[in-house]
């Protein structure tokens, strides 16, 4: 079987005045938007082609898990949609296919549709899942085992007492992620791909949670971490300035590292030190009412 | 049986008192973050060095900050049978002549602020001290006469800068852990919760919801396990008084957690601490250590068959996470988006089990609540708003710092009496009270009396007590814009409405402080504020709009003059200032040409400079940097 392209030409109905509208529609992609237009122009009467270019229609939300901003279970509201759409009289679901033109004029197109071959009977299949299992070619639609990444061993040298130290149970995560970023500077891939293998946590939840607190970072940092203190306070009196003078005298943008990887340069959100605003904190050690005289005295302190 | 452990709490006591009144001359230096960071550490050594040096007989100790960080580095001295005297802004050099005046046999009385009679113990008691050497410093002022300690009342922040934060000893001196033995050896959980209730204890993160309540809730519902935490992710900006507790009194914490732990039936603590805090960490890492090797912590505590044990856990910069939802997820380790209420943790928590957050300054109100009793709490404050509460008065005020004040008092008391007022002459412009959740508030409400109503009323909020002054050179707009940005940045984006309507609100004040608003925007502004508020589902949503709405309420102007004339009133707005030389004053120094980050400064050695408008990136250096006035801002 090879691609087919078929024409759709709506059956004219006799209009007398508006001589050429026709009663069909086609709506191109089956999410859930172009689901649910389907079923209310179909419900109004409508014949309805619904184009949908991947095997099935329901699009993305049918991949998630709930929907904003009830948090209901996604697949419950459009489940019926799905069965909805399929069995309405006035629907014909045109799948694994894809729009190749459209000529005519408004109330009066005609489009060619290409159909990919799906090579099983859609009237027949029932769905029943057994082919995928006796496939005795590898099954690349489930995601492979993966096999526990090795890392150099001076790395292991490091990360096995972490995991040690903190556990691999409920929880953990956080203070090993915490304990290498410690001893990086940052989080190394190879290591982080190792943790995912040893605690059983995804790569992409800790992607997830590496992305989402500010204080990890996925590219090496410099040997000192200068952070700004941009505090409400620290910001009116000025730290904006300091940060402008820190950055153009070490030639970094705000967040960036210098070549030599001795600075990187954040701004932080309040280092607690409002009353000595404005502060600016080098490693682990706070430097309080910073004149923007001072910023070069304190950077020899660091090599 | 209660005996065995009413005898270790006095052996304690003993060694506290004898480290904290040794009989001869003590010092004490104030080594919080604060204190560390205008040079405590160094006057430290000196002072040791000094010590070593010249042989005198006295203690060196170091405790936490006494909340006048204003005047940092602290250095208290414990003369024997006599006052205690406060030093003030102590430098290396002044603790060398410090050390070696007491050599000499006389006072120092070089840099010093004020003097103690008394020491003031929990809620009502006092320990009088001797009048040793009380005539050398006759006329320097009482502790009390001090015009930034007088009003203060400090219960949350009673041992702050007197104990030694790491000494279990010196806490227990200050009738420490003594409420947890009389509860575990006399009372039962729902009676100390029931003590809670009378006291009109209410949360100090933020919320105000009343905590007995809350412990109530969380004992009442079934579970073979419950859990307690404290809150010690002190995100907003402008607040620090969590990071002054644990680090000047990690075990008023620890004890409060015990306590709440026995009225909840909770068998395991977590304190959520951020990770800006390092030298909290380590100080309440200590204190937990000693707190479990003395058997407060851990099976069994004082021979009852109650079991309590803590753990501390560190976020990683993300400002959400102080939401209690949101904590437990970073605790549990998954993504630390917040979450829909109900259920509340009190209902289903970490792990789905009944869990109670409080905030570090609840805890540490807790073990003195529980000690002079409920309806003693109950006698301060206002009618809906009991007890203390900490506020960290900081911006352009005269004395900053931390202070501890009963609620009711109205905010011109804090910023004029306490505060001092405004310095260099400015006007005062605003307050901003309750970081970035929080509002601005103007001078017609200084007679504002402060409490959880009628801040809410205001439009803005008690918060965490981040109280941020600002004076006249301060632009309210790029304020709000300053939140929104914060807000904007630290937003999970789970919600559409947070997550982009702090976008586009940003946006537009964004336009309006570089001058291209429209007439519309302001209306606008408040109608997004309202959606965004009545559409988000955690507390960072429904409150990022306050800053905006509250400065729109008040300053209005402001935003007017900013639209329509493209007019920044306090010059702050760098698109709406020009800097330029006043001809008459510049005597070509060429200071500001060589501090210009854009070469944008022209001129001769004593000749008038010149700045070319259009390589100016109005960076302002040249203003600040100026000996002669001589920089220009329109």
């Amino acid at each position: 079987m090879a691609d087919t392209v078929t024409d759709i030409k709506p059956e004219k109905k006799n209009m007398a005045t508006e001589s050429a509208k026709s009663g069909a529609v086609l709506v191109v992609g089956g999410g859930i938007a172009g689901i649910q237009s389907s079923l209310d122009l179909a419900d109004s009467g409508y014949k309805v082609y619904l184009v949908e270019k991947t095997p099935a229609i329901g699009g993305t939300m049918a991949q998630l898990d709930k929907t904003f901003p009830t948090n209901d279970c996604a697949m419950c509201v459009i489940s019926p949609k799905l069965v909805g759409s399929g069995r309405h009289l006035n629907i014909d679901l045109i799948t694994n296919a894809e729009v190749m033109g459209i000529e005519g004029e408004s109330g009066n197109f005609t489009v060619k549709v290409k159909r990919h071959p799906r090579y099983v009977d859609a009237e027949a299949c029932t769905g029943c899942g057994a082919c995928v299992q006796n496939c005795p070619v590898n099954m690349i639609i489930y995601p492979v085992e993966r096999d526990e990444v090795d890392i150099r061993k001076n790395d292991r040298d490091v990360v096995l007492p972490i995991l040690e130290e903190n556990g691999c149970g409920e929880g953990s995560l956080m203070p090993v992620l915490q304990a290498v970023d410690r001893h990086y500077g940052y989080l190394p891939k190879d290591v982080i791909t190792y943790i995912s293998g040893k605690l059983s946590v995804s790569l992409a939840d800790i992607y997830n949670i590496a992305t989402f607190y500010n204080s990890f970072s996925l590219v090496p940092k410099g040997r000192h971490k200068i952070s700004i203190c941009m505090g409400t306070t620290c910001y009116v009196k000025g730290a904006e300035k300091l940060m402008q003078k820190l950055c153009t005298d070490l030639g970094v943008e705000p967040g960036g590292t210098t070549e030599d990887m001795r600075f990187s340069v954040e701004a932080a959100r309040c280092i607690g030190c409002c009353s000595l605003a404005p502060a600016i904190m080098v490693n682990d050690k706070v430097y309080g009412r910073v004149k923007l005289s001072d910023l070069s005295g304190i950077l020899k302190e660091y090599q | 049986m209660s005996n065995k452990y009413t005898q270790q709490l006095d052996s304690l006591e003993a060694v506290g008192l004898s480290s904290l009144y040794p009989g001869k001359f003590r010092i004490s230096v104030g080594m919080a973050t604060c204190g560390l960071a205008t040079g405590a550490g160094e006057v430290f050594n000196r002072l040791g060095e000094e010590l070593k040096k010249t042989g005198f007989d006295a203690i060196l100790s170091r405790t936490g900050c006494l909340g006048f960080c204003q005047m940092e580095p602290v250095v208290d001295l414990f003369i024997p049978d006599g006052p205690r005297l406060t030093f003030v802004e102590m430098t290396p050099e002044k603790a060398t002549d410090f050390i070696k005046i007491l050599t000499e046999g006389k006072i120092p009385t070089d840099s010093l602020l004020c003097v103690h009679q008394r020491e003031t113990l929990l809620g009502d008691n006092f320990k009088e001290y001797g009048s040793a050497s009380a005539d050398t410093v006759a006329d320097v002022p009482l502790y009390t006469e001090v015009p930034f300690f007088a009003k203060q009342n400090k219960i949350a922040l009673r041992n702050c800068g007197v104990i030694d934060p790491v000494s279990i000893e010196e806490y227990v001196a200050r009738s420490g852990y003594r409420a947890l033995l009389e509860v575990l050896s006399s009372r039962t959980n729902v009676e100390l919760i029931a003590d809670v209730k009378t006291s009109g204890l209410r949360g100090r993160g933020g919320g105000g919801f009343p905590t007995g309540l809350k412990w109530e809730y969380t004992l009442k519902t079934e579970a073979d396990q419950r859990y307690v935490v404290c809150n010690a992710d002190e995100g907003d900006p402008g607040a620090y008084m969590d990071r002054s507790v644990l680090e000047g009194d990690p075990h008023s914490v620890i004890e409060g957690m015990i306590l709440g732990g026995y009225a909840m039936q909770a068998s395991m603590g977590f304190v959520y601490v951020r990770t800006e805090y390092p030298l909290a960490v380590e100080r309440m890492t200590v204190a937990i250590e000693q707190a479990r090797g003395n058997g407060f912590l851990g099976e069994n505590i004082f021979g009852s068959d109650f079991s309590f044990d803590l753990q501390i856990r560190q976020g990683s910069g993300a400002f959400v996470c102080g939401e209690e939802t949101s904590l437990m997820h970073s605790i549990e380790g998954v993504s630390p988006e917040p979450r829909n209420r109900p259920p509340f943790p009190s209902e289903s928590g970490l792990w789905k089990k009944p869990t109670n957050i409080n905030n570090v300054e609840t805890w540490a109100n807790v073990p003195a609540l529980v000690f002079k009793g409920g309806s003693w709490f109950s006698g301060i404050g206002t009618e809906n708003s009991k007890g203390t509460k900490v506020f960290s008065l900081v911006g352009t005020v005269r004395n900053t710092g931390l202070v501890e004040v009963p609620m009711g008092i109205t905010l011109r008391e804090i910023i004029f009496e306490i505060g001092g007022g405004i310095p260099d002459d400015k006007e005062f412009k605003a307050v901003q009270t309750g970081g970035p959740s929080g509002g601005c508030l103007p001078a017609s409400l200084l007679d504002l009396p402060v409490d959880y109503q009628r801040l809410a009323e205001a439009g803005s909020i008690m918060g965490s007590g981040g109280m941020v002054v600002m004076d006249e050179t301060s632009c309210v707009v790029d304020i709000a814009r300053y939140f929104l940005d914060f807000t904007n940045d630290e937003s999970c984006g789970k919600c559409t409405s947070c997550r982009d309507g702090s976008e586009l609100m940003l946006n537009i004040l964004t336009r309006i402080t570089q001058g291209h608003g429209k007439p519309e925007d302001v209306d606008f502004l408040l109608e997004l504020g309202a959606a965004v508020t009545d559409a988000s589902q955690c507390g960072l949503g429904q409150t990022l709009a306050n800053p905006v709405l509250s400065t729109i309420r008040y300053f209005r102007e402001e935003y007017d003059a900013h639209i329509e004339r493209a007019v920044c009133p306090a010059h702050a707005c760098k698109e709406l200032v020009t800097y330029s030389v006043d001809v008459d004053k510049c005597t070509g120094c060429t200071l500001c040409a060589r501090n210009c980050p854009t070469a944008a400064i022209s001129g001769k050695v004593r000749e008038v400079h010149f700045i070319d408008q259009g390589n100016c990136t109005k960076c302002g250096l040249c203003f600040d940097v100026c000996n002669f006035n001589a920089i220009v801002v329109e």
